[in-house]
């Protein structure tokens, strides 16, 4: 018994560092968030030439992949999109309304630390912000001691989001690999 | 002290040196193997030890790692899809990620489309991942087959009916001809000169160099006497390091 009870305790402990993906909310719960109950079809735009570019620019790595999904409905856009935080692909939603960030949510966390990123303390910090002409946000991201990956890969992924939007409202978004 | 009481004395410490000095020699190799592999190990991220890999076919044979005998793969637009292990390859280039339980691949649209995880990964011509569709992308679940229609459509048998993606695979509807003038994608075998190159490959990538110098620094890669003779060193080191001060102590006198 007192040895069952040891395992158990150690496997209490060792639980937050071996814990798998989490998800708090599914896209498809993020995009009804983002566009009140009636998400538009989705659409996608390619990460070649220019664009390529300037998302190594901002991510410092290519993107995962040659071409992101969105969804769009006038101003409004709305990103899902990963970044890896240490190890593992972090899933993160980004509403953008008016070349500015309306909402940021962490949509699915499979890293053992920095889940911290997901509250509303941390993420009320982007609503607003906006890209200034050097692809930066406009204003301070106060970090989370102990998660500094995860914010660094959530400041990176709002940077990208309010990238693609203004991208995608110009003329030149017909995908050609 | 009489003078045959010194002479014994000074031939007692001359043994002891010459034992000493056996002991030096004999725990030297020892010493340096662990020496060397201790600051590697103190510097594992610095030099990526963690994450680069032992390539050296001998050393994989010593630890027993063999790739695994079964490739499942499929053939399109003259090129293979394999997946050995957690590792797909488009032809011999491996694609990022682990992959698990593949269900076909084939060629549509200036693409490949490889039905894996219960999700489509849709590969450019170099093997770049263009996209992965997941069930949350709206693609069926519980694909069993893949296959393109006579107009070059998609198709997904999944575990209730057929549907059919349209031209950038965004959107999937349910298709009422159902399997009628679907090509399957069906599984191919890759010559032997491929299998023996993804083989090789996934051997490569088993392996983490920090893991071998670890069991240096232990003695296991010695096998199982080799903690024990590691210990023997470590008990060396210690009677070394004894008979040193007592020899300086001695010699003081």
């Amino acid at each position: 018994m007192p040895r069952n009870l040891l395992i158990t305790l150690f496997l209490l402990l060792l639980g937050p560092a071996a814990q798998a993906a989490v998800t708090y909310q599914t896209p498809a719960e993020f995009l009804d968030f983002a566009f009140a109950g009636t998400p538009p079809e989705p659409q996608v735009v390619w990460l070649t030439g220019e664009r390529k570019q300037i998302v190594e620019q901002i991510l410092g790595h290519p993107y995962a992949s040659l071409r992101v999904r969105y969804w769009r409905a006038g101003k409004r856009s709305a990103w899902i999109l990963e970044e890896i935080g240490k190890e593992l692909p972090i899933t993160v939603g980004v509403a953008v309304d008016d070349h500015a960030i309306a909402a940021i949510r962490v949509l699915v966390f499979r890293e053992s630390r920095g889940w911290e990123i997901r509250h509303g303390f941390f993420t009320d910090q982007f609503r607003d912000a906006r890209l200034n002409a050097d692809k930066q946000l406009d204003r301070h991201i106060d970090g989370i001691s102990g998660a500094t990956l995860s914010v660094r890969a959530m400041k990176k992924l709002a940077r990208l989001a309010l990238y693609l939007d203004a991208a995608t409202r110009q003329d030149d978004v017909t995908p050609t690999p | 002290m009489s003078r045959q009481h010194r002479r014994k004395q000074r031939f007692k410490l001359k043994s002891f040196y010459v034992w000493h000095r056996y002991m030096g020699v004999g725990a030297a190799l020892f010493v340096l193997i662990i020496a060397v592999t201790g600051i590697a190990l103190n510097h594992t991220e610095d030099f990526k030890f963690d994450s680069r890999y032992v390539k050296s076919a001998w050393v994989l044979d010593w630890y027993g790692i063999a790739a695994p005998e079964r490739l499942l793969s499929f053939s399109a637009n003259d090129q293979f899809i394999t997946l050995m292990g957690e590792h797909l390859y488009l032809n011999r280039r491996e694609i990022d990620g682990n992959y698990h339980r593949l269900v076909g691949a084939l060629y549509s649209r200036d693409m490949y489309v490889v039905a894996v995880n219960n999700s489509i990964v849709l590969l450019s011509e170099r093997g770049d991942i263009v996209e992965q569709l997941r069930d949350s992308d709206g693609v069926p679940a519980g694909i069993s087959a893949i296959g393109v229609d006579t107009q070059g459509n998609l198709v997904t048998a999944g575990s209730h009916d057929y549907y059919e993606a349209d031209k950038d695979f965004i959107r999937w509807t349910r298709r009422p001809a159902g399997a009628e003038g679907v090509r399957w994608a069906t599984a191919a075998t890759v010559d032997n000169a491929l299998a023996d190159a993804l083989r090789a490959h996934y051997r490569g990538e088993v392996l983490p160099l920090e893991r071998v110098i670890l069991d240096l620094h232990s003695g296991r890669f010695f096998g199982r006497a080799g903690p024990w003779i590691f210990d023997l060193a470590a008990i060396l080191l210690i009677l070394l390091a004894l008979s040193g001060t007592w020899i300086w102590l001695r010699r003081r006198r």
